[in-house]
């Protein structure tokens, strides 16, 4: 049987996390913007309030585990208190999955 | 011999040419019900029934089962019915409420008669029994925990149907251990109407009943009319018999009423309120295609408290068999309904218990069912709240889809069309296209 960290490359994470936050910000239609992954997801530049946020986690933990029989918690107390948030960035998002995939290995 | 009933039966025995029941699509007469009526008095007699007894009537609208009921009234006895709705708790209800002996009717209409060998000491019991006044005890959905057995005196019940009113051809869809089913049943047979039985409650059998045997009032859940909808079962009947539409137990999703009204442009479309522990109380819709309604009437006070629905009533139960008193010290019930007031209407939002609070901010779950059930697609919806760190609770729709469709790009679709006709924090922030069923068996929503 394979193991998650050997189907899980990081840049898969990474689009899979682009994919959503495009869908995301497509339904709330503001303004377009093309994300990458230093996309800030919190703070002052934004491009998510903290409803559009909270679908963006719910719709990675999803497609996830939809996609990759992958199954994470992305927002619970520990992921709150790390010194620094997983949701900065679409980069600190996907490094955070990572982890939490490396630790199901 | 008690004569609990002598009123209603010398009123049925007016009509006694009349149909009053069809059963398995034959019909069975005034006369034929109360001459039924007598040999269940003389059985009761012969097997030692005694008044104040608890009897358990187990069974669906059949001449039997209507026949029995009354004559355990008639009695005094303590009635429990039950039916197949409450099968996974049937033994809990039986201890709860002290049962002491079974009537079992089945589909064939034979009955079989057992002693539980239990012997009720309850003090409620004891009190109803003094009395000797017949009893009847309903339990309460128990969407929130466990279910409560209402004890009721049942002379107080039958108080408001001395009252004549419209005779109807009624469709008994709520079933007998409900108190909207006592209540249809017992409007009906006290006004010369026909109670017309249905084997299952699925809209093909419903809509087919009411064509066939011309009914006039269907009393139902707005989950099952939501269901008639979807289903187009309403095109290949004839339903021009009906003339009321009575809907109750769970809050109308605006959309449903509305393409409901639509569709049935002189259909009177009546939403009705009652609670297991206070009867139906009588109430009057604004129009058909409005959710403010005017409840009360004789027998009945209200006031809202802080957005909540508090109800006073003269036939309310003398309490719960397995918990304490819910009536504060001058008899208001707390209904845990939240609800919108307009001057002598009210508009019932949701249950307290079902309000979702996202970042401190309400969402009442049929508000966003209502907007969903508006989408291409879209079969059937339940909203309910999830704990998240964040927002301390997400919006969480489960939905039932008509045709497969791709899950993200449906969740795309539906977050974009919530985001057109809702607050951004009522839009659902999960979405989970679900394949089963998301109603109980009384064709009420389950948000759990």
């Amino acid at each position: 049987m394979e193991t998650v960290t050997q189907t899980l490359d990081r840049q898969v994470v990474v689009n899979l996390i682009l994919a959503a936050l495009q869908d995301v910000l497509a339904s709330m239609a503001d303004e377009v913007v093309t994300p990458d992954e230093n996309t800030r997801l919190i703070g002052r530049s934004a491009v998510l309030d903290s409803m559009g946020l909270v679908t963006l986690i719910v719709e990675v933990e999803q497609r996830l585990e939809a996609d990759h029989d992958l199954v994470v918690v992305l927002a619970d107390d520990r992921a709150m208190s790390q010194t620094r948030s997983p949701f900065l960035s679409v980069g600190t998002l996907a490094d955070y999955v990572m982890q939490l995939a490396a630790e199901q290995g | 011999m008690q004569q609990h009933i002598q009123w209603l039966t010398d009123r049925m025995a007016g009509w006694s040419a009349q149909t009053c029941l069809i059963w398995n699509d034959g019909e069975t007469t005034y006369g034929d019900i109360l001459e039924r009526v007598n040999f269940w008095r003389n059985f009761l007699e012969e097997h030692q029934v005694a008044p104040g007894e608890m009897v358990t009537l187990d069974g669906d609208y059949s001449p039997a089962t209507v026949s029995l009921l009354l004559a355990l009234i008639d009695r005094g006895a303590i009635v429990v019915p039950l039916t197949k709705a409450a099968e996974v708790h049937r033994d809990e209800f039986l201890e709860i409420a002290q049962v002491e002996s079974i009537i079992s009717v089945d589909e064939y209409d034979f009955w079989s008669f057992k002693r539980t060998g239990r012997r009720a000491d309850h003090p409620l019991i004891l009190t109803l029994r003094q009395r000797g006044e017949p009893g009847l005890v309903l339990f309460s959905s128990g969407s929130t925990g466990k279910s409560k057995a209402a004890l009721h005196n049942f002379t107080h019940l039958l108080e408001k149907f001395k009252t004549p009113r419209q005779q109807m051809r009624t469709i008994t869809f709520l079933l007998l251990d409900h108190i909207g089913g006592i209540n249809t049943l017992l409007y009906t047979l006290s006004n010369g109407g026909v109670v017309i039985s249905i084997q299952e409650r699925d809209p093909e059998i419903v809509c087919r009943a009411i064509a066939r045997h011309r009914a006039e009032m269907l009393p139902t859940s707005p989950t099952f009319l939501n269901l008639m909808l979807m289903s187009h079962a309403y095109e290949r009947y004839d339903l021009s018999s009906l003339k009321l539409i009575t809907y109750g137990t769970e809050v109308m999703p605006e959309s449903t009423l509305t393409r409901l009204h639509e569709l049935f442009p002189n259909v009177k479309l009546q939403q009705t309120y009652g609670l297991s522990e206070l009867g139906i109380l009588r109430s009057k819709s604004k129009d058909s295609g409005s959710l403010w309604v005017k409840v009360g009437g004789e027998g009945y006070e209200t006031k809202v408290v802080d957005g909540i629905l508090w109800i006073k009533a003269h036939s309310a139960m003398l309490g719960y068999l397995n918990a304490p008193s819910p009536f504060d010290a001058e008899g208001w019930f707390n209904t845990n309904d939240m609800v919108e007031v307009d001057g002598e209407y009210i508009r019932i939002l949701g249950r307290k218990s079902e309000i979702i609070n996202v970042g401190g901010q309400k969402v009442y779950p049929a508000e966003v069912e209502s907007v969903l059930l508006q989408m291409n697609n879209v079969a059937d919806a339940v909203v309910l709240g999830e704990p998240h760190p964040l927002t301390g609770n997400i919006v969480t729709a489960r939905v039932n889809l008509v045709q497969p469709e791709p899950a993200a790009a449906f969740r795309q679709r539906l977050r974009a069309f919530c985001r057109e006709r809702l607050a951004s924090f009522k839009v659902p922030a999960k979405i989970e296209i679900v394949d089963t069923e998301q109603f109980n068996a009384r064709y009420k929503r389950v948000r759990r």
